[in-house]
Order: structure tokens, then C-alpha cells, then sequence
């Protein structure tokens, strides 16, 4: 349930035990889970739960380019169309997309672009459509997450894995994993996202006022939790084949004994 | 075309070796090794920018080979190759070529003159220009055929070819498409797989490397076998012992469908 706040923000983000309004420490990240194959249509697919963010993510590709005069002689292409649903946030959002949403598409483009090889699809497109059917808070970090995951789950070669957090600042203090309310209450709002090839920064966004000083504890903070997203995502691409190797395995073991006997 | 076809196939050889081992679950990003000295990054593998660490790039399974490391995918799309054989569509015609949808990235272009009936050369020294016309097969928008690719690199569209063994228009049957990477199970270790299915559902089947495979039965009830066999192969084709597993599995649903 989205909380039904309008223009109205508590005075304070903490409650008296010094948790976050949500019960969480200020390390704490929310609940994730992550599936991947979950449709069938597309070559490669995601989806993603992260507090009360809903997200899917389709890959499609290689594939020819439309319109067609986008298409690069030398490389490929690499799309990313970032779409909310009108009922994912509490006021209507209109569907045409609109400014934000063309920037969320770029930057989650620009951020995976470095992690593909391009340059052996000339003329051709990847396409990355992601929907967020529920919005609170942090969407453009969890589907950068999405993204990467159903990129991996299609088989296109990439060089590594994206995980995206958002850290911020609320009420003098520095907390990881903004939800809806912290990100319009608080003091400063800094997406991070990492590339685990050569471990380079590939998405750095700030907004709201803080000490410069204090950017490498938030990048300090924000590589923990990031290493914490990048197991959930690993164990999300690997279990759907670790666990029916295990059970195969199993059933050759009892075969084998019920031959002894 | 009713002839024994057999599609025996040397380069489905990755799948094959030691498929007793596990094998390890790799996905992109992984290292595999970061013992440079002794290993080597093969297919599917990349050396990171300081050279001390060898990654995987797919989702797959990891395979040392000599002192090769290689991942073998399980997902991912097909990349023609010159000699591959494939399924086409024909979903355009025109005077000069056929474009066929051979699901890859490209549309395969199949020109008249690769079309010509096997058994008559074209021209010959003293005789009159070659007659294309007369000697090339015709095909319509629709059909499905077997073709060989001649040429693909990464610039330029498909060349295929439909005069050979084996190759030519199909007719009846059923095609259905699995993920590319995941053929060479099908067929087995010099073709154990493909001889097993063949031999208890009694149908025929014909499986190209771009992920279609043709089948045909006596009647409706082996083809279905044959069919859900072929999605279990599949969907667990990164296990252990799969050909036994699949005799036993096709054995007992015979009897439990009540179908010889």
C-alpha cells in the first residue's frame, strides 16, 4: 500500500527509538526479491519487488531498428524505455511519457551501455522495456537493477552485472535505500550505480544540499548495501538452474541405491 | 523426401564432454578463474582491464578444456554461421532473391541460382548459357525450408543455399523452436539423444542449429510425446545423466498415455 500523503510531511523521519518511520536502521535496506523468466514472449525478462516498488523488465534483441534511421552503421543500439503505469503513484500519472521519463531512459541507458558489446551488432537494436506497476521511492535505481538482470537472463554477452542504490540525507543523518517519503522530506538524495566489471561508478545523480565532505562516507555506505543487491541479484539469475540441477542429482542418487539393493 | 535423416552434426561437440561432471552455474560478471599463468579465457570469457582475473560473460556453464576455460551458454540468440544448417521461412519473394526468416538478426537471402536442382550442371563448356530459369526450384511466401548457410559475417545479411543433402523444401510435420544454445542436447553425444527419441516415439525429426526442430509421427499421439520431451530437454538441459533420465521419463508416459 503506497502511503496516502499529500504535500503533508511529518516533521520528523525518525521515530523516538531512532528507527526510520518504516522500522528500518539506517543501514537497513528494504525487503527485495527477484525473479527472472517471467515472460514468455520476450528473450529475456525480470522482475523485481523492492519495498513496495513493483517493476518489470523485458529484453528484446538483437533486432532491427525502428525507425530505421536511428540505426548506427558501425554499432549497434542500445534502447531503454522507462514507463510508470497511471495507477502506480497515488496522484493519476498521465501516460504520455514525459520529461522525467525520458531521462530515467537515458541514464539507465547510458549506465549499461559500457557493460555490451555493441560494436558486434552493427545496424541493430537492444530494446529494454521496463514498467513500474507500483512506485515508492528509488524506481530509477531498482530498475537499473531490473534492467541488468533481464539483460543477463536473455544471454546477451555483458561484461558484468549493474546494481543501483539511492543514499541520502535525512535529518542530518546519512541513510541508504530512500523510500517515497524520505526522498521528498529529506536533505539530499544521491542514485548510485555500480558497474562489478573493474567495480567503476556508472550512475551518479545528486539532488537536495550536503557537505562535500561527506560524499566519500556516502559512497562508502552505499558500496555495502550495493554488495548486498548484487548477491540478491546473482542468487536470482542462478537458483532457477542450481535448484533443478540439485534435484536431478538427488533422484540419480536414489536410483543408484534402489539398483545396489 | 522421405529418406533416413540423420543430421549428424560435428560441431555440436560442447555439451557433450564429461557430462557426468556438474558443472558450475556461472552469469556475467563471475570470475571464473585468477590464475592467469595456467589457464586461458576461451569462449564465452573476457580478461578484465588489469589481466589478473578471467570473467564470464553469459549465463551458463563453466567448462575447462585443456587449459581453455570456456562458459557454454544456456540462453541466448543464434549468430549464423557459414556451413550451419537452418529452418527457413520464406516470407518474401521477389525476382532476384527469396528473404527468409531464419531467426537470427538478420533476414537470409536465398538467390535463384543456389536454388538449382541437384543433378544438372549449369552450363557446361560448348553448351548454350545457363538456363536458371529452367533448372532453379520455385518456392512461395510460406514455405519452410532447409537451407544452408554460404556466407554470414557480422555486416552483411545471410547467403543461403538450398542445394545439397538433405536440403529443399519440407512438407507436412510439425516445427517447433527451442532456444538456440540448447540444440546440441537435443542431438547428444554423437547423436545418442536424437537416435533415442526417434527410435521410441517413432517419428522423424530433423533439428537445425537456429533452434527449430521438424518432427513427424505415425499419429498425433507420438508427436505430442515427442514434443513434451523435447521442452523437458530443454528446460533442463544443464543436468546430469539427461539421456537416461529421458528414456525412462518417454517409457513411462507411454505406458501411462496407453500408446505403443
Amino acid at each position: 500500500m503506497p502511503l496516502i500523503i499529500k504535500d503533508e510531511y511529518p516533521e520528523t523521519l525518525f521515530r523516538k527509538d531512532g528507527k526510520r518511520l518504516d522500522g528500518r536502521d539506517v543501514n537497513e535496506l528494504r525487503p527485495i526479491k527477484m525473479e527472472v523468466g517471467v515472460i514468455k514472449n520476450a528473450d529475456g525478462s525480470a522482475y523485481l519487488e523492492w519495498g513496495n516498488n513493483k517493476i518489470f523488465a523485458a529484453v528484446y534483441g538483437p533486432r532491427e531498428v525502428h525507425p530505421h534511421h536511428l540505426a548506427k552503421p558501425d554499432r549497434g543500439i542500445l534502447r531503454v524505455f522507462y514507463r510508470m503505469a497511471t495507477y502506480s503513484v497515488f496522484d493519476r500519472k498521465r501516460p504520455a511519457p514525459g520529461r522525467r521519463e525520458k531521462e530515467i531512459s537515458m541514464i539507465i541507458s547510458d549506465c549499461i551501455e559500457p557493460l555490451l558489446f555493441l560494436e558486434l551488432y552493427p545496424g541493430t537494436s537492444f530494446e529494454i522495456f521496463i514498467e513500474v506497476m507500483d512506485a515508492d521511492g528509488g524506481t530509477r535505481c531498482a530498475s537499473t537493477t531490473v534492467a541488468a538482470l533481464a539483460l543477463a537472463d536473455a544471454g546477451i554477452p555483458m561484461k558484468s552485472l549493474v546494481s543501483s542504490i539511492a543514499v541520502g540525507k535525512i535529518d542530518g543523518k546519512i541513510v541508504v535505500d530512500l523510500s517515497g517519503i524520505e526522498d521528498k522530506a529529506g536533505n539530499a538524495d544521491l542514485p548510485i550505480a555500480i558497474t562489478w566489471y573493474n567495480e567503476e561508478l556508472s550512475l551518479l545523480q545528486f539532488d537536495g544540499d550536503m557537505n562535500l565532505d561527506e560524499l566519500n562516507d556516502f559512497l562508502d555506505i552505499a558500496k555495502n548495501a550495493l554488495k548486498d543487491i548484487h548477491q540478491i541479484q546473482l542468487d536470482a539469475l542462478k537458483s532457477k538452474y542450481v535448484k533443478l540441477q540439485e534435484e536431478t542429482n538427488k533422484s540419480k542418487g536414489k536410483n543408484e541405491k534402489k539398483g545396489d539393493e | 523426401m522421405e529418406q533416413d535423416e540423420e543430421s549428424v552434426d560435428d560441431e555440436f561437440e560442447d555439451f557433450e564432454d564429461d557430462e557426468e561432471a556438474i558443472r558450475d552455474v556461472v552469469v556475467p560478471g563471475e570470475v571464473l578463474t585468477e590464475d592467469v599463468k595456467n589457464f586461458l579465457p576461451g569462449r564465452g570469457t573476457i580478461l578484465n582491464k588489469e589481466k589478473n582475473k578471467i570473467i564470464s560473460l553469459n549465463i551458463g556453464l563453466k567448462q575447462i578444456k585443456k587449459n581453455y576455460i570456456n562458459v557454454i551458454p544456456l540462453r541466448g540468440f543464434y549468430t549464423p554461421r557459414p556451413g550451419d544448417k537452418v529452418m527457413a521461412l520464406v516470407v518474401d519473394k521477389n525476382p532476384v532473391k527469396y528473404k527468409c526468416d531464419i531467426n537470427a538478426k538478420d533476414f537470409g537471402q536465398l538467390k535463384p541460382k543456389n536454388t538449382i536442382k541437384s543433378g544438372r550442371t549449369r552450363g557446361f563448356r560448348g553448351g548454350g548459357p545457363p538456363q536458371d530459369d529452367v533448372n532453379t526450384e520455385k518456392f512461395d511466401i510460406g514455405d519452410i525450408l532447409v537451407a544452408k548457410i554460404l556466407s554470414a559475417d557480422r555486416l552483411n545479411k545471410p547467403e543461403l543455399t538450398t542445394v545439397g543433402k538433405y536440403l529443399g523444401k519440407k512438407t507436412g510435420g510439425i516445427i517447433i523452436s527451442i532456444d538456440p544454445p540448447k540444440i546440441p542436447r537435443v542431438i547428444g553425444r554423437n547423436g545418442s539423444m536424437i537416435k533415442m527419441l526417434k527410435n521410441l516415439t517413432k517419428c522423424n525429426i530433423f533439428v537445425t542449429q537456429n533452434g527449430r526442430v521438424w518432427l513427424k509421427g505415425e499419429n498425433i499421439a507420438h508427436e505430442r510425446l515427442l514434443i513434451e520431451s523435447i521442452n523437458k530437454i530443454s528446460s533442463e538441459a544443464h543436468t546430469v545423466g539427461l539421456t537416461d533420465r529421458m528414456q525412462e521419463y518417454i517409457i513411462n508416459e507411454k505406458k501411462k498415455r496407453g500408446i505403443e
